[in-house]
């Protein structure tokens, strides 16, 4: 029934895809990030309330690594995030996250561009995890005022954060998007296609 | 601050606070957030959900401050810093970190309290011209969010049943999830496409949002009253 699309074009049920996958993990960050306030209010009187988002911000990336690694094709990554932004404003957070979301989605995007797009593997989505991370801090270093802070209290934020990305948007995701691939709903999918003849037996000694 | 075309209240109010955070200005942001309470004062506006908002809003302030105090640019952590706390320019620092927190959350709270989530989007695709793809499955998705959030519940509770009790961003509980995400894209999609979804066709357009002179003249407002703050204060 696949007309010939372009390889590039965006089909409604991609654009709905990307869409759900930013409500989940739009969720998944709201969740951990009001669980996190009462460590935030734990750590303000001792100066250190900034850690509390640094350490869930990892999560922000997860659904634009995830979508890359589905549909590994150029533009995902920045698309995903931007449009997740405009999720987050619907559900009513503040207008500043479509900037923030762009600055997030062009670092994701260059991750996966460095490899001209080739490869859709834990190395290219820690990669772009990374590059996230420094375009955010960039940002968030001029919309929160960190000049004003002193230069090691931003080395620790930003080594959180770094820390935090690896392990939300390079490792997880990358663990999410095998583990979805092996269930074969991705079929039409170019990782589906990558990871369906994995045998049932290896997903359960891995479970095991 | 209701009327104005919800696209191009989104641009006035994104524009003057990219201009901010280059600027440290603690008057400046002290009245921003000001000024946008006067303004939503008179906007009829829901003062409790507000509040609601201003609560999480009200603990990142403090918290901005307390780190701007604590760990100034030039202050050794750990010896002296409780005189530190104590110094002007520590306080100086906090207040210019936790003022900045609601100055963006001025602005902010300008916008979503006065802007219906819907008209925004009816607007991006009429004004902005985002492609109807976009705009539809933006929309899909959005409406999405319950189901998922009660999705979320289930499988948690199925994994409990089993005696099973996975931490919230474990790939056991999100994996599930995702396979959900994948299948009702393409049921969402499917519904669409075959009820006359066209991408290229014509579309009419139920609920027309107008322009206005005063709409497009919004972020000039906005944006000259952030220069001459700038410049002023």
């Amino acid at each position: 029934m696949k007309t010939k699309t372009k390889k590039y074009a965006w089909q409604l049920k991609d654009i709905i895809m990307i869409g759900i996958l930013g409500v989940l993990f739009a969720l998944i960050y709201l969740g951990s990030f009001y669980l996190s306030m009462g460590l935030q209010a734990a750590l303000t009187p001792f100066g250190l309330a900034p850690f509390n988002f640094e350490i869930v911000y990892g999560v922000w990336f997860m659904a634009a690594t995830v979508a890359a690694f589905i549909m590994q094709k150029p533009g995902v990554a920045l698309v995903t995030e931007v449009l997740a932004a405009f999720l987050e404003l619907l559900m009513g957070n503040f207008p500043l996250v479509i900037t923030t979301g762009l600055v997030q989605g062009v670092g994701l995007e260059l991750g996966f561009a460095v490899f001209r797009y080739k490869r859709y593997d834990l190395l290219s989505m820690c990669v772009s995890a990374t590059f996230a991370c420094i375009l955010s801090f960039i940002w968030t270093y001029f919309t929160n005022g960190y000049a004003a802070l002193e230069t090691g209290m931003l080395a620790a934020m930003f080594a959180v954060r770094l820390g935090t990305s690896l392990l939300f948007a390079g490792l997880l995701s990358n663990l999410l998007g095998k583990g979805l691939a092996r269930t074969g709903v991705l079929k039409g999918y170019p990782a589906g296609a990558k990871y369906a003849r994995q045998d049932i037996m290896d997903d359960e000694e891995e479970a095991a | 601050m209701k009327s104005i075309n919800p696209s191009w209240k989104l641009i006035g109010i994104l524009v003057p606070i990219v201009i901010l955070a280059f600027f440290y200005n603690i008057t400046l942001n002290l009245v921003i957030f000001g000024a946008s309470l006067v303004v939503l004062a008179f906007s009829r506006i829901k003062w409790s959900t507000a509040l609601k908002v201003m609560i999480p809003v009200a603990v990142l302030a403090v918290g901005m401050y307390m780190t701007g105090a604590k760990f100034h640019a030039g202050a050794n952590i750990g010896v002296g810093a409780g005189n530190a706390l104590l110094s002007n320019a520590a306080f100086e620092n906090g207040l210019q970190l936790g003022s900045r927190v609601l100055a963006f959350a001025g602005f902010g709270l300008l916008f979503i309290m006065t802007t219906d989530m819907m008209e925004l989007v009816r607007s991006m695709e009429q004004q902005l011209r985002f492609p109807a793809k976009f705009v539809y499955g933006l929309l899909a998705a959005f409406q999405i969010l319950p189901n998922m959030q009660q999705e979320y519940r289930k499988t948690k509770a199925a994994f409990w049943a089993r005696g099973v009790y996975p931490v919230p961003v474990s790939p056991k509980l999100l994996v599930p999830l995702m396979v959900k995400a994948v299948r009702w894209s393409e049921a969402l999609a499917a519904a669409m496409e075959s009820k006359g979804f066209d991408e290229k066709a014509g579309r009419t357009i139920y609920h027309p949002i107008v322009m206005r002179p005063a709409d497009y003249a919004f972020p000039f407002l906005t944006t000259g009253l952030l220069v001459l703050g700038l410049l002023f204060l």
